[in-house]
């Protein structure tokens, strides 16, 4: 008889936990002495705005999140996740993950391959590049072969990727040199509050999961402050698991760079947890948890990366709408769903991820969508009710224009709780959602801060 | 396929327009929970509405979204003014309306005038989270 439940969490993708931080203040300073350079990270900025820091993927390649991903990638890597989203390992990976440098910062620190740079952020020491290797590259190039085209990709990639696609224009952004090599953390950053109490990196959620003995996990992807439409979706979609349904929750916020109108981070995670804390969910099924990435928006390709994050965190399933981590129509509305229930070949795909070699563990729960009915009574799945005409379905423009207008959303639609939450960020930042003066003044303050760490001797100038 | 803009009616909005046509003419989303008034205007008319504001678009309902608050109180009085739903409201706010509106527009996009509602409740569930910082 085949064994029908889940006693164990999955495998780290890859097989190993990639865990690169030093925190022994003696080591790091040996690390530091190797150092040849000193380079101050700087944002990617697209017309002038600030839409990616590369110090996010630092954090999430050292701490386990992008597992089996070490740092930034070799040529040949690279070439290999753009034909066939894998490694040249073998295993699936979806995005280029890259230290870029202009060609004037590349002279004036005269590193090459063999060198160790030390990063620095916010005026202190944060990591330590290994350079393996030095080459050039083609933005704009990468930018296409990252995303796809409707000639290459016909089966889901429906109009050219241009400038309005935000994670196009990160690509096109980047600077040409790449150092490629090993990142390790030296000074290990404090996360600012209220981002300290979602912090749970792999290694860490691992341990939670097992200290709740959780087996069955399912992840939520989000970039909103959930309203009722988004609960009834992780509510239901968790009733997938072995002999019960799963036996925890997790909310996973891609935290980063964001667009205009989006609501502030802050808000997001806080909104989560008021899920739990106002009791819609039990507290001891639900875990709020975030990622630093900035959002390339690719649908299918996006899928995949929250595949790695969240399996590497130990869960077992993952939610997946249609428009999933998409912007403007670009992606047929179900790529995602299309790429976790047959594959999309073009992008390395002929089966689902979970079925090709190097593949995943965390297996997708594809599903529709949930709409307000008031004849059935219930936050209804698109699949179940019929009563056309008479249910009404969630949009985020929708709800957006009723906080714009300062109407209290109702409580079918927004949890009270949850709209004070918004409206205590929203005192904060006078405003409740993204704008130009949040999104640059959060790209200053980022969301760590780091402890002083002296420079060794011979990299101070 | 026309364009549809909503109009949330709240009870301020529900008061001026009580005992004219435009009150049956009310329907209530969200089992009740909300109200609107809807104006269909033909596909050009919309279009010309979201030339207007940089991040109006239509969403997947046909419905023109995301223009500023001043926009929609600027149609709302127009509704309440003309007594009617018709594409003639939206073309007289785009044509008497607009200057006025745009001004108002620039400083939402800085400034929003915080809901005055308590959140001291929400505030003491902060207080004592489940998860605590790493
Ligand atoms: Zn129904």
């Amino acid at each position: 008889m085949p064994e029908v439940r889940i006693k164990t969490l999955p495998p780290p993708h890859g097989g190993k936990l990639v865990e690169r931080v030093v925190r022994d203040p003696q080591m790091a300073r040996k690390l530091m002495e190797k150092c040849s350079a000193v380079y101050d990270i700087k944002p990617t900025l697209f017309k002038g705005n600030p839409v990616r820091n590369v110090y996010r993927e630092i954090m999430s390649v050292c701490y386990g999140f992008f597992s089996p991903v070490e740092g930034s990638m070799t040529k040949a890597d690279l070439e290999s996740v753009l034909e066939k989203r894998r490694l040249t390992s073998g295993w699936v990976f979806p995005y280029p993950i890259l230290f870029d440098v202009s060609e004037e910062d590349f002279k004036k620190l005269g590193v090459g391959a063999g060198d160790w740079l030390l990063l620095r952020l916010k005026g202190e020491p944060f990591a330590i590049l290994e350079i393996e290797e030095v080459y050039e590259i083609v933005p704009g190039d990468v930018a296409v072969r990252t995303f796809g085209t409707p000639e290459k990709n016909p089966e889901v990639v429906k109009v050219p990727f241009d400038q309005k696609h935000t994670g196009y224009n990160i690509y096109c952004s980047l600077n040409p040199i790449i150092l490629a090599g090993k990142y390790t953390i030296i000074n290990e950053p404090k996360l600012r509050p209220p981002f300290d109490r979602f912090w749970y990196p792999p290694k860490r959620s691992r341990e939670e999961f097992e200290k709740r003995g959780w087996t069955t996990v399912i992840a939520h992807q989000t970039r909103n402050v959930p309203h009722t439409g988004h609960e009834a979706l992780m509510k239901n979609a968790a009733y997938i698991g072995d002999v019960k349904p799963s036996d925890g929750i997790v909310v996973n916020a891609i935290v980063g760079a964001k667009r205009i109108g989006d609501f502030p981070d802050e808000a997001i995670v806080e909104g989560h947890e008021m899920v739990h804390l106002a009791g819609y969910i039990k507290p001891e099924r639900h875990l709020v948890t975030f990622t630093l990435w900035d959002m390339r928006y690719g649908n299918p390709i996006e899928s995949l990366i929250h595949a790695v994050i969240r399996q590497n965190m130990g869960i077992s399933f993952h939610m997946f709408g249609r428009d999933h981590a998409a912007l403007g129509e670009y992606y047929d509305i179900f790529a995602t769903q299309i790429l976790w229930s047959k594959g999309i070949p073009s992008f390395g795909f002929e089966e689902p991820p979970y079925m090709v070699d190097g593949g995943f563990y965390i297996r997708p729960q594809n599903i529709e969508e949930f709409w307000f009915c008031p004849k059935c009574k219930e936050f209804a799945y698109s699949a179940n009710c019929n009563h056309k005409g008479i249910y009404s379905r969630y949009s985020g423009s929708f709800i957006r224009g009723l906080i714009n207008e300062g109407v209290m959303p109702p409580p079918e639609i927004y949890r009270p709780e949850v709209y004070k939450v918004v409206v205590k960020w929203w005192q904060k930042f006078g405003y409740p959602f993204n704008n130009e003066k949040y999104l640059k003044e959060r790209e200053e303050r980022l969301e760590v801060d780091l402890p002083h760490m002296e420079l060794p001797a011979h990299l101070k100038k | 396929m026309a364009k549809y803009l909503g109009v949330i009616i709240d009870e301020k909005r529900m008061a001026t327009i009580k005992g004219t046509p435009l009150e049956e003419k009310v329907e209530s989303i969200f089992g009740g929970a909300l109200r609107r008034l809807v104006i269909e205007v033909p596909d050009d008319l919309g279009q010309k509405v979201i030339d207007q504001f940089t991040k109006a678009r239509f969403d997947a309902r046909g419905y023109i979204e995301e223009t500023p608050a001043a926009f929609k109180r600027a149609i709302f009085k127009r509704i309440a003014e003309m007594k009617e739903l018709s594409p003639a409201v939206v073309e007289k706010v785009l044509k008497e309306d607009l200057e006025k509106v745009k001004e108002e527009a620039a400083k939402e996009d800085k400034e929003l005038p915080v809901p005055d509602i308590d959140i001291s409740d929400v505030l003491e569930l902060q207080k004592n989270p489940v998860q605590k910082p790493a």
